[in-house]
């Protein structure tokens, strides 16, 4: 079973276009891998819709690396019940 | 007196820090539009000497809105029918309220069709507006006040020398003001007001005629009994009046009030100022009128009139109730009901006019939309929704982003509070929107029915539960 950075990685992939290869935990969705305003907003509806969670809005979209977004989700899936 | 650029009046403006905001919501009080306060007196220099003016008063001064929508406001445009002329009486009557904050409207009185209107808006049986006339400075014309039944008629006695001589061929000032003060006397003799309006005054001569003439007209009012005398309208026929202080007569609208009011002796409330809006200063200069002792604010219907049109009526009534701080038995949503009715009788107003136009509350930036999104008194002027029934909205663009599309889905759905929908869920309406633009190069917004049909098919789950049934 995969990791909860594996899947992270997956969706950011599927969702900015790139080659999951490519992704590091340390990147920066913004920044380094070039995530547009409503491209942030489909990642954290994709990420809910994969872990199957509901995100606090501002929360979510304060979060800014791959890594620390598994981290986020790891916590909210332990706060919601969800196993991982 | 100390003038603007006097040295050493530096001083500290010490630093307090602030963890709550300060939203001045005492001013700006979101139920009403913002409050117009003072903090100290006006001071115009009156041939020389420094008089005061005290704006505070406007508060307790009984001010008060006349219309002209059916006179100057229809010189404008193609003729109402009588059933529009008559629907429009009832909703000026509606708006003003029952302190008749519209005190008057004036009609035409000179064909069967004229007369027929007022007879019309008359039996609705309002008190106010009051229906007055309007006709020439003509004495066989009193004949059709007369027939009437009104006790007020509108005349003109144009007062600069462009009109007294250039327009109306008279020999000297002697000449036109003893045919003016004829009319006058004819009008007492029928037992009717006449309201002089002064055509062209902000670009005659004062001393020469002005202020002789009125002081004329008052020594003929002080003969008949006070519900005769003479009122005087104030026609800034060509929009050449200034608002701003220290200007000089015969463009100075403090000037002109003061001269006016306090030296030829006409009461605040038999004075009435008329503006044009040929340098978009119609509606400054009408509130300023209000400020300096002139009781009545002349005005027409989103201020359609001759050429640049008049005083705004609505944006008076905007200003009256910010002046007096209340909404004074106002009715201001009859203002959108005003305004879709003259739409549908094809009376085009632009989509970014105040208070009305299709997007006067309407914004486009995401950045906008976002600030909307957390609190709406961020980007909307007041409670329009409460006000004007018009809740404020985003018109969606690829500048809008999420945010903006987020809040339309919401105002479309009527979500408010823990309700509303966050932007996360509106992701795909949002991608959808995005892509317009990006992917198939579009340069138009988005139309409300495009979106309300892309909700529909993105957002299923949400259109079953809030689409409006």
């Amino acid at each position: 079973m995969s990791s909860v950075l594996e899947r992270v990685i997956r969706v950011t992939a599927s969702v900015l276009r790139l080659d999951p290869g490519d992704i590091k935990p340390e990147q920066r969705f913004a920044v380094d891998l070039g995530a547009e305003s409503v491209q942030s907003i489909e990642l954290v509806a994709m990420f809910e819709e994969e872990f199957g969670i509901e995100m606090d809005e501002d929360e979510a979209l304060a979060v800014e690396s791959v890594g620390a977004a598994a981290e986020y989700i790891t916590k909210v899936c332990q706060t919601q019940g969800v196993h991982v | 007196m100390t003038s603007a650029n006097s040295a050493g009046r530096r001083k500290d403006h010490p630093f307090t820090d602030a963890t709550e905001p300060n939203l001045l919501d005492d001013v700006f009080d979101y139920n009403l539009p913002p409050k117009i306060r003072f903090d100290g007196p006006l001071v115009e220099y009156i041939d020389g000497q420094p008089v005061q003016f005290d704006p505070r008063q406007v508060k307790s001064r009984d001010i008060f809105i006349t219309d002209t929508t059916f006179r100057d406001g229809q010189q404008a445009r193609p003729p109402y029918s009588i059933e529009q002329m008559v629907h429009l009486y009832d909703l000026l009557a509606k708006l003003g309220g029952p302190r008749g904050v519209i005190r008057q409207t004036e009609f035409f009185l000179y064909t069967k069709n004229d007369r027929e209107t007022l007879d019309r808006c008359r039996a609705l049986g309002h008190p106010f507006p009051e229906c007055t006339g309007w006709i020439r400075a003509d004495k066989g014309d009193f004949r059709l006040v007369r027939e009437a039944g009104l006790k007020e008629t509108g005349l003109l006695t144009s007062s600069s020398d462009y009109h007294i001589f250039n327009k109306l061929k008279f020999k000297s000032h002697r000449q036109c003001m003893d045919a003016y003060c004829e009319v006058v006397a004819a009008a007492f003799e029928a037992n009717v007001r006449p309201r002089c309006h002064l055509e062209d005054v902000t670009r005659a001569d004062w001393n020469g005629f002005v202020l002789p003439f009125v002081d004329r007209l008052m020594r003929m009012s002080e003969q008949v009994p006070p519900e005769l005398s003479v009122k005087v309208r104030i026609c800034d026929t060509m929009g050449f009046g200034l608002h701003f202080p220290g200007t000089e007569l015969p463009r100075s609208v403090p000037k002109i009030i003061y001269k006016l009011n306090q030296e030829c002796g006409v009461p605040s409330e038999r004075l009435e100022w008329h503006g044009h809006n040929d340098f978009h200063r119609v509606h400054a200069n009408g509130t300023t009128a209000w400020l300096y002792g002139c009781d009545a604010l002349n005005a027409t219907l989103f201020g359609f009139g001759e050429r640049t049109g008049n005083p705004p009526l609505e944006g008076a009534i905007i200003d009256y109730i910010s002046l007096k701080e209340d909404l004074c038995g106002i009715r201001t949503e009859v203002i959108t009901e005003i305004a879709d009715y003259m739409r549908s009788i094809h009376l085009p107003i632009p989509d970014n006019y105040p208070l009305v136009g299709r997007h006067f509350n309407t914004t486009r930036a995401g950045i906008h939309a976002g600030g909307l999104r957390q609190d709406e008194r961020i980007y909307n002027i007041f409670d329009t929704t409460l006000l004007l029934n018009r809740p404020p909205r985003v018109n969606l663009t690829d500048k809008s982003g999420a945010d903006g599309v987020a809040h339309w889905i919401n105002e479309f759905f009527g979500l408010k509070g823990d309700e509303r929908i966050n932007k996360i869920k509106c992701h795909k309406v949002a991608r959808w929107v995005m892509d317009q633009y990006e992917v198939h190069g579009r340069e138009t917004s988005i139309s409300d029915e495009e979106l309300e049909a892309k909700v529909r098919e993105l957002m299923p789950e949400y259109w079953e539960k809030y689409a409006p049934r």
